[in-house]
């Protein structure tokens, strides 16, 4: 354990590293995830040309939308300026003649502009011309006896600190295979784990007394990403981090996550042949299991083959685990089953590399 | 009694063709110190692994004090010194003491006296609260020695223990070992230097592929490096 402790620079790494990307992570998920959780408002200039009664209802009833921000045209600015600049994110041109149906309602989208948000703005164009020209004056409250809009409690979609702070904190916990493995490995090299072997205890308890460390700064590593991500984060990105109704499940998931990443390394330093060859193979497969496993590319927006993929990784299991309990508030049953992957997996992995391992 | 009794042992390493310790036999009386002598690849290390218990597996024997390997009490009669450093080189001196004495089963107050008494006869007292890797090469292999003895070990196995320092370190080294077997401690000696073994020993073995092709007493010869080249031939021994 001290071993492990003087070397602050890795001990650092391991604590830094998540920090900064549930940090940088969260803010470039931010805007992605508002708009996926609770609707964001269209920047939209209103250019009326037509300046006739119906065309002047019209740009009113656009400015007055809750959808809508309006934004005035910047002196001499075309459109192409207008998106390049960020000042919009469309242009509606109600043109002269419009009243008489000469002319339609031109809508421009700022080519980035996400698809879905594009049908719902023409959407909303649309249903306000028409209201303008039947002259109908609430068309949403006319057909509101029509459509109803129903919707579940959202147990899929984490927020950006939901998906990040458990995603990263499991991404780090298995990066500590690499000073594992190469601390297994150097001490083999040196033969210092050779000595441990001329004294009279057990293989098992010296291998014991290597994981433990280990295993125990995996806990801490968790404990403070949420800490982290609930005291801190919650202070810059929104919404804040929701930690379930019933948190204390994290220690189960916690330690069963901590026997995989153990396991993991150990297997990584029974393959490995030098220190360098086992963190470059700790790295990858860590890296490997973190982009099928939803760590990167949230398994909620996954096409459903890689949603199917995913499930190789011990990662998705471990992310799934806790989006059980901070998302969709899940009994205890339900988190079992992922629990019993994770332990699996790190049986699997203590085996093999029992079975392959020449400590000495 | 014997120290150590070795009984025609053979050990083969998985894939290899051939075995590192071919029918091979020697022991050690209680209270010398006895030289393994051998050229690269002799099979010394493979033997000192074979009598601490790490490798297992061979045909044949080994014995300590009469206790047949592998046993745990006679592993705590063993205090080894292996060629590497096997040290933790970001712990200080104490704590590298401090780990291996209680590896052995050492009470907090038993490693505590023992680590002043190993420090003090190493010369690295005054270093004690130094990180290993700050120490000269010369440092290190003392505390590599001084880790060996903590436990009072009464068969101490020494694989190269002077590879690597200067004189002065050499000498303190060898006043020490002969202070040990004066004490009744006694010393397997594995060394590449003809002149520390001819120095320390009283007995020795020689090997060479694996088999033993000496065994006798050091004052029977005279030069040693003319007698070990004359047995091993001077032909190089690249692995």
């Amino acid at each position: 354990m001290l071993v492990l402790v003087r070397d602050r620079q890795t001990i650092l790494l391991l604590f830094l590293m998540p920090v900064a990307l549930i940090f940088f992570m969260s803010l470039a998920l931010e805007g992605v995830w508002a708009d996926k959780l609770v609707g964001r408002k269209i920047s939209m200039v209103v250019d009326n040309q037509s300046r006739s009664y119906q065309a002047n209802l019209l740009a009113g009833k656009i400015k007055a939308h809750a959808l809508i921000v309006p934004v005035e045209r910047p002196a001499g600015a075309d459109v192409d300026r207008i998106f390049a600049e960020g000042t919009a994110q469309a242009v509606v041109t109600i043109p002269p003649g419009f009243e008489e149906g000469d002319r339609p309602v031109e809508i421009r989208f700022d080519p980035v502009m996400d698809a879905s948000y594009r049908i719902a703005a023409r959407s909303l164009i649309t249903s306000l011309a028409v209201e303008v020209v039947m002259g109908v004056d609430n068309l949403e409250a006319v057909v509101s006896g029509l459509v109803v809009e129903r919707s579940g409690p959202n147990r899929e979609l984490p927020t950006p600190l939901q998906q990040t702070v458990p995603a990263y904190a499991i991404f780090a916990m298995f990066f500590i295979a690499i000073p594992m493995s190469v601390g297994f490995l150097r001490e083999k090299k040196d033969g210092t784990l050779q000595r441990l072997f001329t004294y009279p205890v057990s293989a098992n308890l010296v291998t014991l007394g290597k994981i433990t460390p280990y295993f125990l700064i995996n806990v801490v590593q968790f404990v403070l990403m949420m800490l982290v991500g609930i005291f801190v984060m919650s202070r810059f990105i929104a919404p804040a981090f929701h930690a379930g109704a019933h948190p204390w499940h994290m220690l189960p998931v916690t330690l069963a996550v901590a026997a995989a990443t153990t396991g993991f390394g150990v297997l990584v330093a029974a393959t490995a042949k030098t220190p360098e060859q086992s963190s470059t193979l700790a790295a990858t497969g860590a890296i490997l299991m973190g982009v099928f496993g939803g760590i990167m590319v949230p398994h909620a927006v996954m096409p459903p083959v890689m949603k199917k993929l995913a499930m190789i990784s011990p990662m998705f299991w471990a992310h799934q685990a806790y989006l059980d309990i901070f998302l969709r508030d899940a009994a205890f049953g339900i988190i079992l089953p992922r629990l019993i992957i994770l332990t699996l997996f790190a049986i699997i992995c203590f085996y093999v590399a029992g079975r392959k391992v020449r400590w000495i | 009694m014997n120290a150590l009794d070795i009984s025609s042992v053979t050990f083969c390493y998985d894939g290899s063709p051939a075995p590192a310790l071919r029918d091979f036999s020697m022991a050690v009386a209680d209270g010398r110190t006895h030289a393994l002598l051998g050229p690269n690849g002799a099979g010394k290390s493979t033997l000192m692994r074979i009598i601490t218990g790490q490798l297992q597996g061979q045909t044949g024997g080994v014995s300590v004090y009469g206790l047949r390997m592998p046993d745990s009490k006679a592993l705590s009669f063993i205090g080894c010194a292996p060629q590497p450093i096997s040290l933790y080189p970001s712990l200080t001196a104490r704590e590298n003491l401090r780990f291996f004495g209680a590896m052995a089963g050492m009470s907090k107050d038993q490693i505590a006296s023992r680590s002043d008494w190993a420090l003090e006869k190493t010369g690295l007292a005054e270093s004690s609260e130094a990180a290993v890797a700050s120490f000269s090469g010369g440092m290190q292999r003392r505390l590599n020695l001084a880790a060996a003895l903590l436990h009072s070990p009464k068969l101490l196995l020494l694989d190269e223990p002077s590879a690597g320092v200067d004189p002065q370190s050499r000498n303190h080294m060898y006043d020490l070992l002969m202070e040990l077997n004066a004490g009744g401690v006694t010393i397997l000696l594995c060394t590449h230097m003809m002149e520390e073994a001819q120095r320390l020993c009283s007995g020795l073995t020689l090997l060479d592929r694996g088999e033993r092709i000496y065994d006798g007493r050091m004052s029977d010869i005279g030069n040693l490096e003319e007698f070990f080249l004359k047995k091993t031939g001077r032909g190089l021994r690249d692995l």
